[in-house]
């Protein structure tokens, strides 16, 4: 057995199947089938990154002719089997979150004010703690198992514009309330938020 | 030649159901083999829309936005992200033809008829085509008035308006509006998202797809968005690209 992120792929006597944790629920052999049991978590929290952990478990999919190991792997983790080829041939595009940052306009232009340390605690408040993927656009390497990420993601550009904020006038920190959604940075509450806020508050009492 | 076809949304990071549509109506354009490739982009989910055309090996790609109207995210968003420099970008070989949003494109006017009828309009009553609008960009609001008077213009109901969630003539005061007794209400976004699920039904006070009001009945349609017709409009649209 093998696997990729947090999914398992195994090849038995009926051939390959890929799933998360215990195989119970046999999905339809189709994409739009796995992308629906992927799209929320085990709590029916809506999933917006795909490579964040804690993918639904339960469930497993026979690989056909109809969907092959790629278009099932991606309708998990989009792009990562693209990604993780064009990083073995050395042909991934790796665009920095400085270039990101300064090319967003409209709500999320502000975001390029965030400092050089708060752009190092959103990466590792997001990447290094919540998702699978290797974020090669911040000088990781990633290992023969490993999914690349080869750039900053939405999700990540939401975090810096509320972060960037932040460093105006820093919100008082509350109790992390696994209830608010996993993106909504601006509400207290939200894990990620308190995170962040907790781990800044600590890298200024240090300094 | 090999021909892919690219269909770049919004997407949200708070609702599941905003990217829904794209992705069905991708799956149904694939069922048909018409492209060698059909793939989705989303400005705020993933495939990101600057990665969207990562391993895309087709020889002519169509960008087909999933948007209703001309404006910020198809004037500026998504070529800036997808790095295209026009209707046509030649990349590496591979030419890009970015298409307009299929919300401009003169069958969605088809949809509105369908949506409305579906709920039960009929000749004798108001049809209201409810658009998002937005006080920052006037191109927003042109498709809205167009599509209404492309409904108007087949003489199918007794009378058609277009009124706006964010901005003058608001859907607040559409009663106001038409005289007809029975007026159904179209949305013309894209999404079973939060305005068309939540805050529409909530400010117009619905009670569901039909609501009694001062003697008079509003129904409430679903979004031009997620009925299955539009993909064809999608492939309307690709087919009206003009070649070289």
């Amino acid at each position: 057995m093998t696997g990729l992120g947090e999914i398992w792929i195994r090849n038995v006597g009926e051939g390959i199947s890929i799933g998360v944790g215990e195989a119970i629920e046999r999905l339809p052999s189709t994409v739009p089938a796995i992308r629906d049991r992927v799209r929320h978590d085990d709590r029916g929290s809506y999933r917006p990154l795909s490579g964040a952990r804690g993918l639904p478990a339960g469930w497993h999919v026979r690989i056909s002719e109809e969907l092959p190991l790629d278009a099932a792997i991606e309708a998990v983790y989009p792009l990562a089997t693209v990604h993780r080829a064009q990083f073995r041939d050395g042909t991934l595009r790796v665009v920095s979150l400085d270039e990101v940052l300064d090319r967003q306009s409209g709500r999320y232009e502000i975001a390029s004010n965030l400092s050089s340390a708060g752009r190092d605690l959103v990466r590792s408040v997001l990447c290094d703690n919540v998702c699978v993927r290797v974020p090669v656009w911040a000088g990781s390497s990633p290992g023969i198992d490993d999914i690349p990420c080869p750039e900053p993601c939405s999700v990540l550009v939401a975090l810096a514009r509320e972060a960037a904020i932040w460093e105006t006038a820093r919100p008082v920190a509350t109790d992390p309330d696994p209830d608010v959604e996993f993106a909504e940075f601006d509400l207290p509450g939200n894990v990620l938020r308190e995170t962040y806020l907790a781990r800044a508050r600590e890298e200024q009492a240090e300094s | 030649m090999s021909r892919a076809l690219v269909l770049v949304g919004h997407g949200s990071h708070l609702n599941a159901n905003s990217s829904e549509p794209v992705w069905r109506h991708a799956d149904t354009i694939r069922s048909r083999r018409l492209f060698d490739e059909v793939r989705v982009g989303l400005w705020k989910e993933e495939p990101s829309l600057s990665r969207v055309l990562d391993g895309c090996t087709a020889d002519e790609v169509f960008v087909v936005p999933m948007f209703i109207s001309t404006g910020y995210f198809t004037k500026t968003v998504v070529p800036r992200e997808m790095g295209l420099t026009g209707t046509t970008t030649v990349r590496h070989g591979q030419v890009i033809r970015y298409t307009p949003p299929v919300g401009v494109h003169d069958s969605l006017a088809n949809v509105i008829v369908e949506r409305a009828r579906e709920v039960g309009a009929g000749p004798d009553d108001a049809v209201v085509v409810l658009g998002h609008g937005t006080r920052r960009d006037s191109d927003s609001e042109k498709n809205v008035y167009r599509m209404a008077d492309l409904v108007r213009e087949r003489s199918l109901f007794a009378e058609v308006v277009a009124v706006f969630l964010d901005q003058e003539p608001s859907m607040l005061n559409m009663l106001d509006l038409v005289r007809a007794p029975r007026v159904t209400v179209v949305p013309l976004f894209i999404a079973d998202g939060w305005h068309v699920g939540q805050t529409i039904p909530d400010d117009l006070s619905l009670e569901g797809v039909e609501t009694r009001r001062s003697g008079r009945l509003v129904r409430y349609s679903g979004p031009v968005g997620t009925h299955d017709s539009l993909a064809d409009v999608i492939l309307e649209l690709v087919e009206g690209v003009p070649a070289g």
